[in-house]
């Protein structure tokens, strides 16, 4: 069954949560004041958040020997166990994948994190097949001859990610967890005997405890608590589509086997369609289309749901635009169209022959970008900086890239005795960050628009556009860099 | 002796400064009329800073983004120790805190453990007093005194003395400082270190400080330097070294490059802003 539902139900059923149920991740407990209850415990770092970004960031800071010393806290309303837990057979796989460049790898690697992501459910990929579905021009990736066979990014559930993180966290110890809680207010502290404190952030948790940061970040998703409470404005837009994903079982593990796995992405008038593989002869689904299509696509029975993915690598807009109108029986209008359709079998992917029960979801795609990443005692981090259309698989490694920034501004800031929740301290990571994301964000809304039209003066330019792709080197270089993340660092 | 301004004419002018002044530097350094180190005139010009101390992009901006490279001085000149510096529990005294820039700085370092800082203005001391209580971490470590360095009690044993004395952007406000100096060496610690930053006295500092920071680009509030008593490094050094007890001179020429900050450059002590640093013997 789906993880994420099985946590959501859990969720619902109503686990009761005491107020003083905080769980301290080792043995040796770092006492702060004795009254908790009227002195609110005050740490470094707060961060509100616990999914790749919050996770990576705790790990990270708790793994330097530089900031290893700083009390830290992590505040999340899921049920933290059931990410650490988190097991499925070699046959199952959670519908949230996500692909990791080599240079988030890399960052993971080395704080010690990639060593507990379970490597048997990761999935690397050598190839990118991305075709227009309107003129059927490609991008050819004429990758150099030592880059060949190279990995361009690894396939990953989120979970295994998170699960791996968390084993981390726990494995280096002395992390205040606060899960199953949300946070209920944030506010800022007062001026007392002790000090003053009206600079300081106080968590309000709904369970009644509060905690006080030096430094609160705001890796808490797109909807962020924090952005909101340190009014950090956002500007962006819905992009009136779905991300529909799916755990798929394919006829075979790839044309390429086991040792050459290939991803494919076809631009469709309603938006991309990608297929990226995971062991075995799994694959995972992200097909972006409009929301009423989405939702036709999650009422079919498996059996039309497989058929209309093996359509959307390879029937024509038309075809598909009519068998989205269709409620069922899709099926047998496929694979008559197929017959009558012309393609290269070795470009698309091999057929789609089961869909994993429970893995068809959906989820609103969006273009966020927060005015700036820090403030007085704030950072944000991840999807509550920005959050990026997922055509580039982009928005998590985005996040990493984040993550490895801010916690070298925070070393910095430590080993020069800076207060590292002072806006002074957190300009270098705000500088390093926000350009880059920015124009990541840029690009890939700009393709979405581009593809995003089927008919009218765009589309001559558009093919144009993929052609002049293939004959613009530089550009397909950009693209190439981005997809593994080696390139010029534009993470 | 008032800067000329900068015109082409004055060029001449600006050579005569450079011949005068290294021989009115050393009458300071022979003067020892008075009883303070302390200089009216530059207390209250720093009493009318007071406000904009802790103002990030205030006119303080230059001195917090040097700040984490006064941390960098004092590594190096640790690391060039023959005998490894104890990694916690170093003693400072910081001499001129200001707003307390350094002196908070010192007191959050994971290897100091106790900060004693002092400046003679109340209203500037007020500040960094106000400023240390937004941060609770600093209660245990730091302690702020209202005095100049001979309000202090002389130390009468290495226990009462100082891992690290610092004197960052003072004896250029001081007008006899090699007085004040030999005020402060009693309080390091055998086998410390004293360490001070300052600038250059030569043509391009009052060109960079004078004219520049102060009067075209007004980073600097006007007043701030008296170029008049800028030190020379080979001084400071010279100043030490006469006296037998002091080992392993260090120093560090900085530059403030727009855009980019604070940066080290080998040779540029001859000419502007620089660390200076140096052990007293066991
Ligand atoms: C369909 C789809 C496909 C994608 N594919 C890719 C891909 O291939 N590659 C890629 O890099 N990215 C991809 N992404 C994006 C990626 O999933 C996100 O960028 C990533 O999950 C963001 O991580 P995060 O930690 O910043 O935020 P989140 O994962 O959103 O985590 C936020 C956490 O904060 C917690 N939280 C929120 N509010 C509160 C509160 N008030 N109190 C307590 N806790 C709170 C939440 O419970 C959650 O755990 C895709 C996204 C979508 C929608």
């Amino acid at each position: 069954m789906n993880p994420m539902a099985q946590a959501l139900r859990s969720r619902q059923l109503g686990v009761y949560v005491c107020t003083a149920c905080s769980r301290q991740l080792r043995r040796q407990r770092r006492s702060y004041a004795a009254t908790a209850a009227k002195t609110p415990d005050i740490y470094d770092v707060v961060c509100i958040g616990g999914g790749p970004a919050g996770l990576s960031l705790l790990a990270a800071l708790r793994s330097s020997p530089a900031t290893s010393n700083l009390k830290v806290a992590l505040i999340e309303s899921q049920d933290l166990s059931k990410t650490r837990d988190f097991t499925l057979p070699k046959t199952e796989f959670s519908n949230r994948c996500s692909s990791l460049t080599p240079s988030s790898v890399s960052f993971l690697d080395s704080i010690g994190a990639w060593k507990l992501v379970k490597q048997e459910r990761v999935q690397p990929y050598q190839e990118m097949q991305v075709w227009d579905g309107v003129s059927g021009a490609r991008i050819e990736f004429d990758w150099p001859a030592e880059g060949k066979g190279k990995t361009i990014a690894f396939m990953n559930e989120n979970l295994n990610l998170t699960s791996g993180l968390l084993k981390r966290v726990e494995e280096l110890g002395d992390v205040e967890v606060f899960d199953k809680q949300r946070v209920a207010d944030i506010g800022l502290g007062e001026e007392t005997e002790e000090g003053d404190l009206r600079g300081w952030p106080i968590v309000k948790l709904d369970g009644g405890r509060e905690v006080v940061a030096r430094l609160l970040v705001g890796a808490d998703g797109v909807n962020s608590p924090v952005r909101q409470f340190a009014g950090i404005g956002s500007k962006g837009w819905d992009y009136g589509r779905y991300g529909v994903v799916a755990t798929l079982e394919l006829e075979g593990s790839g044309w390429g086997g086991e040792d050459l796995k290939t991803a494919y992405q076809r631009f469709l008038p309603t938006g991309p369609v990608a297929m990226l593989p995971m062991p075995g002869n799994y694959s995972t689904l992200v097909w972006s289309t409009t929301p009423e299509l989405a939702a036709v696509l999650k009422s079919l029975s498996p059996k039309d749901f497989i058929a209309m993915v093996n359509a959307a690598f390879r029937l024509s807009p038309t075809d598909l635009a009519f068998l989205h109108t269709q409620t069922e029986g899709q099926a047998d209008e496929v694979a008559w169209r197929t017959q009558h359709t012309d393609f290269d079998a070795s470009r698309i992917p091999q057929q789609v022959i089961g869909v994993q029960e429970g893995s068809v979801a959906s989820f609103p795609l969006k273009l966020r970008h927060a005015d700036t990443y820090i403030g007085e005692r704030v950072a944000l981090v991840g999807d509550a900086a920005h959050t990026i259309h997922p055509l580039a698989g982009q928005g998590l490694n985005q996040g990493q890239g984040d993550v490895e920034s801010l916690v070298k501004t925070i070393e910095y800031a430590v080993t020069h005795g800076q207060d590292i929740g002072v806006q002074m301290s957190l300009e270098s990571y705000n500088a390093e960050r926000y350009a880059a994301n920015n124009m990541m964000l840029g690009v890939c809304d700009k393709i979405h628009k581009l593809y995003a039209v089927e008919s009218g003066p765009l589309v001559p330019l558009r093919s144009l556009g993929l052609r002049a792709v293939n004959a613009l080197g530089p550009l397909k270089q950009f693209f190439m860099s981005q997809a593994s993340g080696t390139g010029a660092k534009i993470l | 002796m008032t800067p000329v301004p900068l015109r082409a004419t004055s060029i001449r002018n600006l050579n005569l400064l450079l011949k005068t002044a290294p021989r009115f530097v050393q009458n300071q350094f022979r003067q020892q009329s008075t009883t303070s180190s302390v200089n009216p005139e530059e207390v209250s010009h720093f009493n009318a800073l007071a406000s904009t101390w802790w103002d990030p992009h205030g006119s303080s901006r230059l001195l917090h983004l040097m700040n984490p490279l006064r941390h960098d001085f004092i590594r190096t000149c640790h690391a060039s120790q023959p005998d490894a510096p104890p990694t916690t529990g170093l003693k400072y005294l910081d001499i001129g805190c200001g707003g307390g820039i350094f002196a908070e700085s010192a007191a959050r370092l994971h290897s100091a453990g106790s900060v004693t800082a002092i400046d003679p203005s109340p209203e500037v001391l007020a500040i960094a007093k106000g400023h240390a209580r937004k941060d609770p971490g600093l209660k245990d470590k730091l302690t702020y005194r209202n005095t100049s360095i001979e309000g202090l009690p002389i130390p009468t044993s290495p226990a009462e003395q100082y891992d690290i004395v610092s004197i960052f952007e003072v004896v250029e406000h001081i007008t006899h400082p090699a007085e004040f100096l030999d005020k402060c060496t009693p309080f390091v610690k055998p086998g410390g270190w004293i360490v001070m930053s300052t600038i250059a006295r030569t043509w391009m500092s009052w060109l960079t400080t004078k004219v520049v920071a102060e009067d075209l680009v007004g980073i600097v509030p006007r007043g701030t330097h008296d170029w008049e008593k800028y030190i020379n490094e080979e001084e400071l050094r010279g100043h030490f070294l006469r006296e037998r007890g002091w080992n392993s001179p260090r120093v560090m020429g900085v530059v403030y490059v727009p855009g980019l900050g604070w940066k080290e450059v080998s040779g540029s002590e001859r000419v502007g802003n620089y660390f200076f640093g140096i052990r007293k013997d066991f």
